[in-house]
């Protein structure tokens, strides 16, 4: 027998434009005296002739900006969508993970929450019943156990899904973006459990933004562009072409105002652009120029407070740092259109060519509406007038190259004793 | 294990293995709806008992007192409490039904599973309120001093088959929401429709006597008018009921039938559409 887990061929998925086929019931009734006439209509492939084949122990990283079908490939993996075309077998016992905690009900208790979300994965309850004690154990949260759910932090509610997702023994496991959730610390320790997962022999295929996550974890990847796969590789060169073939004109704008909405319909990015603090867009910067981020986004529904969240990446694809506008600000939350802007100063980046990502998100109830995924680049040029420029031809090394203050003096005294 | 799917071949025939397969779920989330429904409410059971005991006192208050239903020698309230017992189920199922699936929308989105189970967890938690009617009928005997008729274990099979009825209606209002989402909102209506064209306030005969023979046949096209004429007859006894209530019963199973198959047409695209 061979060892091959998962063969993907052709599959394609082909969603309707304008929203689905949901109606009601007098439009319906109307639509199938239509269809009869025509059949057929707006659509759009989000997926189309992929090709995969994973064999045991294998972990596959898929990437691709938003929108590229990652998601889409993976819930027909899971069979929740059905392809419009090709096919796919996969051997074993498949677990998908595109969520932790689904079907959490807040007034249950974190003993039955675990039960209920471990069958919902796909356990049997004895099976549950005999991990119960590991799994209590590995949330750290064995003194509410018997609680409501909707009493505990938003973290202790994380950690318990998390550890019921990662106790589940599934022969080929399906995971999407997972480790967005929780801080790093719980992070770490996810990454940690799958990399057993991996080694212990069980498949994996993970979709991830986090490149230094697929870095670690898979050996080869693919990357989906526009629902085709354009490459397929060893992970280090995928990542490379897929951060690089972002290097995009640098206009310093990308707009978005004419793209359908993503997401859950409650906020859209209209447009961002690089800016100088004249707010002139600033095509590329040098390592002197303070730096703006002019984030223009729309609330389309009431009821959400959506803020911009600003994550930027380096050239290798490694998470620099995360900025919002804070939790507590409350402008630019109602419906309409709104600019933020976020200032870095001057004297901050190194000599580099940086990616921004971007959320726009609620924090409480926490809650994202739109992802865009490395969606405006910058490129950052040496300037020989900066006080941290190299001496040489030589890069400074680091992602950032801050100017801080330094304290310098001449020494007093001459005992052992500094500072005394 | 092996799971091949293709988009070229796809089998209309409803996987009933596959749901056996994933009967833990299906505990899990009957268990979790009957938590739900019960733990947290003032009431509590009490509402359970609150319901059928509120119908009935309207229903002998205006078809007992008021129009004096001939029920050929049955204390009324107890002919009354038969037919509740098997309405409310019924009633129930449906309305959940409706709901079903657009409620547990977050997790069709999220994981795989027969999709079917929603709605028979939902049908389960039914049976915790149809098992307090049934203790309050028992009740009402014990009140009336009398006793089940003879045949009373009769009263079975008519009941699995009231639950079969329900459940292929509600089947088929699920997976009718699925395209058609203002649905929710037809369904209380078909239930007060139904109770009034189901003999539970009064006896099927005194409404089809006087009738032509085909709108007997129709009346008995509803599933519920000879399960119900059944099941109280098999309780109370007296004289037999129409024959007319095999309609009923090939209906049942005709509605059963083809809302699994209807449904497994509507669940693969679930996922896309709620």
């Amino acid at each position: 027998m061979s060892d091959r887990m998962v063969l993907v061929e052709g599959i394609g998925k082909r969603y309707r434009l304008g929203g689905p086929a949901r109606m009601d019931i007098r439009k319906g009734l109307a639509h199938n005296l239509r269809a009869l006439a025509q059949r057929g209509g707006e659509h759009f492939w989000a997926l189309r002739d992929v090709d995969l084949e994973l064999r045991q122990g294998e972990a596959l990283g898929i990437i691709g900006r938003n929108g590229a079908g990652k998601s889409t490939l993976l819930k027909i993996l899971s069979r929740i969508t059905n392809p419009t075309e090709g096919r796919f077998e996969i051997h074993g016992r498949v677990s998908s993970l595109l969520e932790v905690g689904t079907g959490f009900h807040p007034e249950l208790s974190g003993r039955e929450n675990i039960f209920l979300n471990g069958t919902i994965l796909g356990m049997r309850r004895s099976e549950v019943k005999r991990k119960f004690d590991e799994i209590v154990d590995f949330s750290g949260v064995e003194l509410f156990i018997d609680n409501p759910v909707k009493h505990y932090s938003s973290g202790q509610k994380v950690r318990l899904a998390f550890a019921v997702a990662a106790h589940l023994e599934p022969e080929v496991l399906i995971i999407d973006e997972v480790l967005a959730v929780g801080d790093l610390e719980f992070q770490r320790k996810c990454l940690g459990k799958m990399q057993d997962v991996t080694s212990s022999g069980r498949t994996i295929l993970f979709v991830s933004h986090n490149m230094s996550a697929i870095n670690s974890l898979c050996r080869r990847c693919i990357l989906l562009e526009h629902g085709a796969k354009t490459m397929e590789g060893e992970t280090a060169d995928v990542v490379h072409a897929y951060v690089h073939g972002n290097d995009q004109e640098a206009s310093g704008v990308v707009d978005l105002s004419g793209s359908p909405v993503t997401g859950d319909g409650a906020a859209r990015l209209l447009q961002l652009r690089w800016v100088d603090p004249q707010g002139n867009t600033l095509p590329r910067a040098k390592v002197t120029d303070a730096v703006g981020l002019e984030v223009s986004y729309e609330v389309l529904r009431e009821g959400v407070r959506p803020q911009p969240v600003v994550f930027i990446h380096d050239s290798e694809g490694d998470h620099i740092f995360t900025s919002f506008p804070g939790i507590d600000v409350a402008v630019g939350r109602t419906v309409g259109r709104h600019v933020a802007t976020l200032r870095l100063p001057a004297n901050l980046f190194n000599e580099d060519t940086y990616f921004a990502s971007l959320w726009l998100a609620t924090w409480l109830p926490h809650k994202v509406h739109q992802v865009h995924e490395n969606v405006i680049n910058i490129s950052v040029m040496d300037d020989l007038a900066s006080p941290t420029r190299s001496p040489s031809h030589y890069r400074i090394r680091g992602a950032l190259r801050p100017l801080f203050p330094w304290d310098i003096g001449v020494r007093q005294g001459t005992g052992d004793h500094l500072g005394s | 294990m092996k799971i091949v799917v293709d988009a070229k071949s796809w089998n209309p025939v409803p996987d009933l293995r596959e749901v056996f397969a994933h009967r833990d779920l299906f505990l899990t989330l009957a268990y979790r709806d009957v938590r739900v429904r019960y733990a947290q409410t003032m009431l509590g059971l009490g509402w359970a008992l609150f319901q059928p005991l509120a119908t009935l006192l309207i229903m002998v208050l205006v078809f007992g007192r008021a129009v004096k239903v001939d029920t050929q020698g049955v204390p009324y309230s107890l002919f009354a409490i038969t037919g509740i017992s098997a309405w409310s189920y019924f009633a129930f199922v449906l309305k959940e039904s409706g709901s079903s699936l657009i409620g547990a929308q977050e997790m069709v989105r999220k994981i795989y599973f027969p999709r079917l189970i929603i709605p028979l967890s939902k049908a389960t938690v039914g049976l915790i309120d149809m098992g307090v009617a049934v203790v309050l009928m028992l009740i009402m005997f014990a009140v009336h001093g009398r006793m089940p008729a003879p045949n009373a274990l009769l009263a079975i099979p008519f009941l699995l088959g009231i639950m079969c009825a329900a459940l292929g209606v509600g089947i088929w209002i699920s997976a009718l929401t699925i395209r058609f989402r203002d649905l929710q909102h037809v369904v209380p209506f078909i239930v007060q429709f139904g109770l009034f064209a189901t003999p539970v306030a009064y006896p099927a005969e005194l409404v089809t006597r006087s009738l032509p023979h085909w709108v007997q046949v129709l009346y008995f096209m509803n599933p519920m008018s000879g399960l119900v004429e059944g099941y109280r007859w098999s309780l109370l006894g007296g004289a037999p009921p129409d024959q007319l209530i095999w309609v009923s019963v090939v209906f049942t199973g005709l509605l059963l039938i083809s809302g699994l198959f209807y449904f497994r047409s509507m669940e693969r695209y679930l996922a896309d559409l709620v």
